[in-house]
């Protein structure tokens, strides 16, 4: 049940999805694992949005290389970190949600607690090996994952359904090499959206997802296409002798 | 005949967003990836290794669909095909 004050607070999405979507949306657990570039406008809008609870991860404190990009965190807040940062603003845009910070490097021996009862693992990471630990993670809870990644003015999206679409390492068997990236703070915000976007849509059940689609964002060009990505029979995380 | 090749992301710089190959009918996926390693020239290390070969990470896909690495000498492509090539980005 929402109380008068959430009804005012979400007037405008309530003509949108009623309030039957809000009461999903408000009893609904999200996973965002990193509180930078993608994490930090994923959090943002899925807080206004009313996401009931948001847990968020991230070992990181705020360098001021970071402010171009991570919306977030401020220039008082270099050397503070990100996730104590972000649970501020966080708080400050929606007092009405619950949100949980955990600052502490996502690994094997914690990333089972950390997804807890999530509805939801939203990949907001900077690395590809943490990115495959998020994804057997959700091949073995069944908690869907919404992918998402960024270099320069590129970007790429996807929903990983577990059991139903390709999983994370059917679509990229192999990791791309480590570097600096460069980046612009735009392009984060683009496909942070589009990630967010999935989780608001997810959440109240509507068809239709990137489930089994690849998103690429060009913003060079400004384009956006999307691909068929299918399951593949020799996955090492999802495939049919592995997981069903 | 002509293939269309869409590359993204870094591969976008050397070889341009959108460009159409001429290739003999009847040629293989391979025959096309020569042709793109000679068009990328001295910039084909971050698409191919020093042999020649499609760098791991690096994602091909004919009409929407995903290329095998083991099939890129069987597979035929014809005129209108088009290929798209990318490398996964990896930041957040």
């Amino acid at each position: 049940m929402l109380t008068e004050h959430e009804r005012e607070r979400y007037a405008r999405q309530l003509l949108l999805f009623g309030e039957e979507g809000q009461d999903r949306l408000k009893g609904a657990k999200v996973f965002i694992a990193g509180a930078g570039g993608l994490g930090c406008p994923i959090a943002l809008y899925l807080a206004v949005a009313g996401v009931g609870e948001i847990r968020i991860a991230d070992r990181d404190t705020v360098e001021r290389t970071n402010l171009n990009r991570q919306v977030l965190h401020r220039e008082n807040d270099v050397g503070e970190l990100k996730v104590r940062s972000a649970e501020a603003k966080l708080r400050e845009a929606n007092p009405d949600i619950h949100i949980k910070a955990f600052a502490t490097t996502i690994d094997e021996t914690n990333v089972r607690d950390l997804v807890g009862d999530a509805d939801l693992i939203v990949d907001a990471m900077d690395n590809f090996p943490t990115r495959y630990l998020l994804n057997r993670e959700a091949l073995r809870s069944g908690v869907p994952l919404i992918h998402g990644a960024i270099r320069g003015f590129d970007g790429q999206a996807t929903t990983i359904i577990p059991g139903r679409t390709a999983c994370l390492e059917c679509i990229f068997p192999e990791a791309p090499p480590a570097e600096v990236f460069p980046v612009v703070g735009t392009t984060p915000g683009v496909i942070g959206l589009i990630q967010a976007n999935e989780a608001i849509k997810y959440l109240l059940g509507k068809d239709d997802l990137l489930a089994g689609r690849l998103l690429l964002w060009d913003g060079l060009a400004t384009t956006l296409e999307t691909y068929t990505v299918e399951r593949r029979l020799d996955c090492p995380a999802c495939s049919p002798g592995v997981r069903p | 005949m002509k293939v269309r090749v869409r590359a993204f992301a870094r591969f976008r710089e050397v070889l341009g967003s959108d460009l159409s190959i001429d290739l003999p009918d009847g040629a293989v996926m391979a025959t096309a990836l020569s042709a793109l390693r000679e068009i990328a020239g001295d910039e084909s290390g971050i698409i191919f290794d020093e042999d020649g070969a499609l760098r791991a990470h690096v994602i091909l896909m004919r009409n929407g669909k995903r290329v095998k690495r083991s099939d890129l000498d069987t597979l035929v492509l014809a005129d209108g095909d088009e290929v798209a090539i990318f490398p996964p980005v990896a930041g957040g």
